[in-house]
């Protein structure tokens, strides 16, 4: 309930108007502001994270997880023992063929992890990922699954992944979000998938747009100059500063008084950040910055390499919208999306590996890919497939992890999750861990439950072959 | 802070079990033994004691823990080692307890130490959860008033005053009137009074000036709008279902103006909790009385998903029984669900005879009218029918129109981080005869005219029971080899317990919500008056007497101030449940009219002002912020009631939603300025003053806002849409004034209710030459002043 600059000793010197005081570094020695930099409970092996999310849905037997036997018995159904117990959202198991790939796989780097020809640029960087062929959830459709992927729950109102983050180990920069939120526009979920849930409003995800001015209301009015924003900034602290005077116990008052100052800097840095004119040509060419069809993504990776660079904790990017290009149109036409999904995301996603590593970075930074749930090895009429959350894949590079490994897998049909079938909660324990985070004291008292992102799971097996 | 309140509750424990080991045993064994069952009581009992003994094992005597369970006995007295139990806490085995983070080393050594020494128990001792002896779970009984001293006016006082005292704390001055008529009003109606209203108070000579103000308050319709919105935060109000299609719960707002109109009635609390649970059975002649079950509906649903009917059956029941609990009896009844309640005396076979009674409740429509709602529906059968004739002309003419796919629209392409322009130009219309568009005009005017006058049908959300007949039986989970067991409706034995009666023979209904309502709605339940007062206290004060409002379990620790807490429930009982007169009575007392100064001892002994030495300042809530500022620039539309409302919101700020038209900016611009409490309360999606204030997203109950500090409040509140409209409306009326002191007066006088000081006024000289010089036009400063006023400390708190 209390606001978070209550310190005494801000009295002094917040409020007198803006500039001039090391303001950001108060903050930062300030217990009480909570997104202050917080200890983790290990020594962490990454100190940001990259989540990649394709928002729709890829297909794992496209992509990651290759299944001949598909190809094989293309045409045919499964048997009814196989298709007990599933249901998606539009296929019918007992009827609806099987269907092989139309990509090809080959094996790639030192350790020959098969990766599909539509992602060539990741694949070149088997040797940097862990693989993991056996995520598992039981939600499929996309709202629930989304809502199941970012905070352990098919419903709405607990917090995202990236909340957490930002609310345990609180952030390296006071003057831009700790979680940044970077999206092709409506969400299948609506934003509160990003959203802090029960946890204050300070640890929601904010929405870096295109543009000069990345964060929602960051520019000034229509036709206010720079100048005149500043008057009435000033005008602002003046009243503000002579009403503290009378009030003079109001330590939520300073508070106020600071977040305006920390708008203030955050109006000031965070154009910085996404004013890619710094970056060089090279750089921007390897992004696919500038390229139909990589411009878009190849921005966002950018961006989040120069937001991890500033301090960010946590930078979720998704692939797909609701209202346009989208992974799930593969429910028309699985061909025609995927080849064009890929084809936005992969050079985009390799750079941001390779520029990493350039960078050293990369060990201290943990990328995540991820969905939803996986696509049917099923066919959804002609050309489709269907939404599959019973096995599909994802893969998580840096923070120290051992690259060519693949961990689990799927049955011959990538129908269900076999060895080592891994849940959301095992992955969110697992990034937590690896951020330095023991997902058990990760806790939020909420109606008088101490609430946890994994809620009563725990780690496992999984947990440890990451971690080491 | 609730450490302080925190009754060792190991303590009373120990003190349980050393008394009944005071036989037979070395007193260095009995007090191993205290330890040892402390720790049993804490980690084990729950699921290995009378209630549910998991595995068939029980630790809660001696003798049940020496014959031990399913696996065999559970411990060899003198040897730690080979005891299951000890095994089983160091997770040597395969066998891993308890479920969750291995007991912390001390107490594994206490149990390994305890039985080394002969696992010593007495005979015939047990060890028992602390059950009810919980003080919510005891009927509150009206304690004396201590002597009022000179400051305390009202009883309240006396008891504020003992403590006080006691904690060597004074407490502050009275507050001025002025900044009381801000206090009350904001307080009461959400809305800060104008100058003429806190003029009209501050000259009242009569010496029950203050008394009058808060009735007079109290009358308005305005106080319903405030503290309906307190109601609907717990109820996780919205006015849709939530996740990927949000669709509109059609009449949730229904529920909404019932509640409003239930606290500008003042319908005795206990009659208005009736009518929520089981308004469908009580008062089945009186639909407005019905509307009340429409609490169960408004919450969110994912009913228009498909094949997970039994999925969406089971969080319909959790929501049912978890928003029950919390709301009408603050007990976190939901954590049963899975298990024993870990700190409350409620078995996971409760919340299964809770969960049974809701078996039979489903969602409806109450007819708020007979005749018309089924005259409604005929007629909407008869349009439909109409519509699917007209759709096969339309498309015999080639212009179905269709949704033109799913990537139709732009809502993505609010300019986010690369957005794909979406969508793309319409195809030209194909070419018709003149026969043909002729038909087509007949057609649209047809279309047009059946839907020119088409208004809300009498409906409102709501629950009915599906009949007597229908069973009513939740199960206990199976569990290490026990099947499923049937529970049959009941109460919370934790309050006496208690079933369902079989509903009389003429019944139509299972009446099992009103026998719920009747044992939960009623001065015989020890939580049910003590968790509204302390709701309200919280409301007024900023922090409840217990500071949790929807747990007075263990929990929430001991009240602040007990024996106020249950003067004031008694008293509310006594009252007839009336809460206009409650407010009157915490109102008028002298501990509501404190100064918020904080004394040096206040700061230094009592910093969260758990005694309320001084008032606690708080800021507005995001609905206020937005009300006051349309009032203040003279355009706040007082219209009541009726379907939401959709105000403009920056384009922007829709980023992220899932679809096209899922904010319908509502036609006439008049409704845009209407409080709060009425516009569209979206569950996927809130304006970005909500989202970054800490409005609640109506997903579960919420008893309580955080108030946080965020440069992106200062952002939206600085350079949002709606400030800059306020700014520019309250500019409107400012902008004739050519003298800058006449100016900022007025200005002041609407935004601040007073006048400015001298040394404000040329402030506003400077500030308004300044930005007229850099802005090129003196509206445009003007503009600027109203900004700055409506991001201001005094326009955005409350002292």
């Amino acid at each position: 309930m209390k606001p978070y600059l209550t310190r005494r000793e801000l009295l002094n010197t917040a409020g007198r108007g803006f500039g001039g005081l090391a303001l950001a570094s108060m903050l930062e020695a300030n217990t009480k502001n909570p997104l202050a930099p917080k200890p983790p409970h290990f020594p962490a092996k990454a100190k940001a994270v990259i989540h990649l999310f394709m928002h729709g849905g890829v297909s794992h037997v496209d992509t990651f997880d290759p299944k001949p036997l598909l190809n094989e018995r293309n045409g045919q159904t499964i048997s009814a023992e196989a298709a007990k117990g599933l249901k998606t959202s539009r296929i019918d198991f007992t009827k609806a063929p099987m269907r092989g790939s139309p990509w090809k796989f080959s094996k790639h780097g030192q350790s020959g992890m098969e990766i599909s020809e539509l992602y060539p640029g990741i694949a070149s960087k088997a040797d940097e990922i862990t693989l993991i062929r056996s995520c598992y959830g039981d939600a499929f459709d996309h709202a629930p699954g989304m809502y199941l992927r970012h905070s352990g729950s098919q419903f709405p109102g607990r917090p995202s992944l990236g909340s957490w983050v930002a609310y345990g180990l609180g952030s390296e920069n006071q003057n831009l979000p700790a979680f940044v939120v970077m999206s092709d526009g409506a969400m299948k979920s609506g934003p509160s998938v990003y959203s802090a849930g029960f946890l204050p409003a300070m640890y929601q995800g904010t929405v870096f747009r295109s543009g000069q001015y990345p964060v929602l209301n960051l520019a000034n009015p229509k036709g206010v100059s720079d100048k005149a924003q500043r008057n009435s900034l000033d005008l602002i602290a003046e009243l503000n500063q002579h009403h503290l005077e009378s009030h003079p116990d109001g330590t939520e008052l300073e508070a106020r008084i600071a977040s305006y100052e920390l708008a203030f800097r955050m109006q000031s840095e965070a154009p910085e950040a996404v004013d890619l004119s710094k970056e060089s040509e090279a750089t921007k060419k390897m992004y696919g910055v500038g390229e139909p069809g990589t411009d878009d993504f190849g921005r966002k990776c950018l961006l989040a390499r120069r937001l991890v660079e500033r301090g960010v904790r946590f930078i979720q990017l998704y692939s797909g919208t609701n209202i346009g290009e989208d992974w799930d149109d593969a429910h028309t036409d699985l061909q025609t999306s995927h080849t064009k999904m890929c084809k936005k995301t992969d050079q985009p996603i390799t750079a941001l590996l390779t520029d990493l590593k350039a960078r050293g970075m990369l060990d201290s930074t943990l990328v995540v890919w991820n969905s939803e749930f996986g696509r049917t090895p099923l066919s959804e009429g002609a050309k489709g497939r269907d939404h599959h959350p019973y096995a599909f894949s994802m893969w998580m590079a840096g923070a120290g992890i051992k690259g060519g490994q693949i961990l689990g897998s799927s049955d011959e049909f990538g129908l269900r999750a076999q060895e080592m079938p891994v849940t959301v909660h095992d992955v969110n324990a697992t990034i937590l861990r690896l951020i330095g985070m023991d997902h058990t004291r990760l806790t939020y008292l909420y109606q008088s439950r101490d609430m946890r992102l994994t809620d009563v799971h725990g780690e496992n097996e999984f947990t440890k072959l990451l971690v080491g | 802070m609730r450490k302080q309140f925190k009754l060792g509750l190991s303590t009373m424990r120990w003190i349980l079990v050393l008394s009944l080991t005071a036989l037979a045993v070395s007193a260095q064994d009995a007090q191993l033994a205290s330890r040892a069952a402390g720790v049993l009581e804490q980690r084990c009992i729950a699921c290995h004691g009378p209630s549910l003994a998991q595995s068939g094992l029980r630790l809660d005597s001696s003798e049940a823990a020496l014959k031990g369970g399913a696996r065999g006995p559970a411990l060899v007295a003198g040897n730690a080692a080979q005891s299951r139990l000890v095994q089983a806490i160091r997770r040597t085995g395969p066998l891993q307890m308890p479920p969750g983070p291995k007991l912390p080393d001390a107490e594994i050594a206490i149990i390994e130490q305890w039985i080394t020494s002969g696992a010593a128990w007495p005979k015939n001792a047990t060890v028992a959860a602390p059950a009810q002896t919980w003080w919510s779970l005891k009927k509150p009984v009206r304690p004396p008033v201590p002597a009022k001293d000179s400051w305390a006016r009202t009883p309240i006082d006396a008891f504020i005053s003992q403590k006080l005292i006691a904690e060597k704390l004074k407490p502050a001055r009275e507050a001025d009137r002025r900044t009381l008529a801000r206090r009350a009003y904001l307080d009461l109606h959400g809305l800060p009074p104008t100058s003429e209203q806190i003029e009209k108070f501050a000259k009242d000579p009569a010496p029950d000036a203050y008394e009058k103000l808060i009735d007079e308050l109290l009358a308005s319709p305005r106080y319903g709008e405030k503290w309906g919105r307190h109601w609907l935060d717990l109820a996780r109000y919205g006015d849709t279902g939530g996740f990927e299609q949000d669709p509109y719960l059609l009449y949730a707002w229904r529920y909404r103006d019932y509640v409003i109109d239930s606290f500008n009635n003042d319908k005795p609390y206990d009659r208005f909790v009736k009518e929520q649970i089981a308004g469908d059975e009580l008062y089945p002649d009186d639909p407005p009385s019905m509307t009340g079950t429409g609490f169960y509906t408004v919450g969110p649903n994912r009913d228009m998903l498909f094949k997970v009917e039994d999925t969406n059956r089971a969080e319909t029941l959790v929501d049912m029984v978890d928003t029950t609990g919390s709301v009408f009896l603050g007990l976190t009844v939901g954590c049963a669900r899975c298990h024993d309640h870990k700190f409350d005396p409620i078995p996971q076979r409760d919340y299964m005879a809770i969960q049974a009674i809701f078996q039979n409740a489903e969602k409806t429509r109450v007819f708020l009218q007979y005749d018309p709602a089924r005259t409604f529906d005929l007629q909407e059968n008869a349009r439909t029918a109409q519509l699917w004739e007209i759709a096969d002309q339309f498309q015999a003419l080639g212009a179905s129109g269709g949704r033109g796919g799913r990537g139709a629209g732009a809502a993505g392409a609010a300019g986010a981080v690369g957005a794909a322009p979406a969508g793309g130009a319409a195809p030209p219309p194909p070419a018709r005869s003149p026969e043909d568009e002729q038909k087509l005009k007949a057609l649209e005017q047809r279309v047009l005219g059946m839907f020119r006058s088409i208004r809300p049908g009498p409906f409102a959300p709501g629950i009915h029971d599906i009949g007597r007949e229908s069973p009513t039986k939740a199960y206990l989970p199976a569990r290490s080899g026990r099947p499923p067991e049937p529970v049959p409706p009941g109460f919370l034995t934790a309050l006496g317990g208690g079933k369902v009666p079989e509903p009389p023979v003429e019944a139509t209904t299972s009446g099992g919500r009103t026998a719920l309502a009747n044992w939960i709605a009623t001065k015989e339940n020890p939580l049910f008056a003590r968790v509204m007062v302390n709701r309200i206290w919280h409301f007024h004060f900023g922090r409840g007497l217990v500071a949790t409002p929807s747990d007075l379990g263990h929990r929430a620790g001991l009240p602040s101030h007990p024996e106020l807490l249950d003067w004031l429930a008694t008293e509310f009982v006594d009252n007839g449940w009336s809460m206009k007169k409650l407010h009157k009575l915490i109102m008028t007392s002298s501990v509501y009219r404190e100064a918020s100064d904080v004394s040096k001892e206040a700061n230094d002994h009592d910093a969260d002002n758990l005694y309320l030495s001084h008032f606690n300042r708080r800021r507005l809530l995001p609905e206020e912020i937005r009300d006051t500022m349309l009032q203040s620039s003279g355009s706040l539309n007082l219209k009541m009631a009726g379907r939401p409302v959709v105000p403009e919101v920056a384009r922007e700020e829709l980023y992220g939603l899932s679809g096209n038209n899922m904010w319908q900016v509502t036609a006439n611009l008049e409704e845009h300025k209407r409080r709060s409490v009425y516009m569209l309360s979206r569950r996927t999606f809130q304006p970005a003053m909500f989202a970054s204030f800490d409005a609640p997203d109506g997903i579960l109950s919420c008893s309580r806002r955080v108030e946080s500090n965020t440069a992106p409040q200062s952002l939206t509140l600085l350079n949002g849409q709606w400030t800059m409209q306020e700014a520019n409306r309250l500019a409107d009326k400012l902008t004739g004034i050519a003298d800058d002191a006449g100016l900022a007066e007025k200005a002041w006088q609407m935004v601040y209710a007073r006048p400015p000081r001298e040394d404000e006024v040329r402030t506003v000289k400077t500030f308004l030459e300044r930005q007229t010089a850099e802005l090129g036009n003196r509206k445009a400063a003007v503009i600027e002043l109203g900004r700055v006023l409506y991001n201001t400390n005094e326009f955005l708190y409350v002292d």
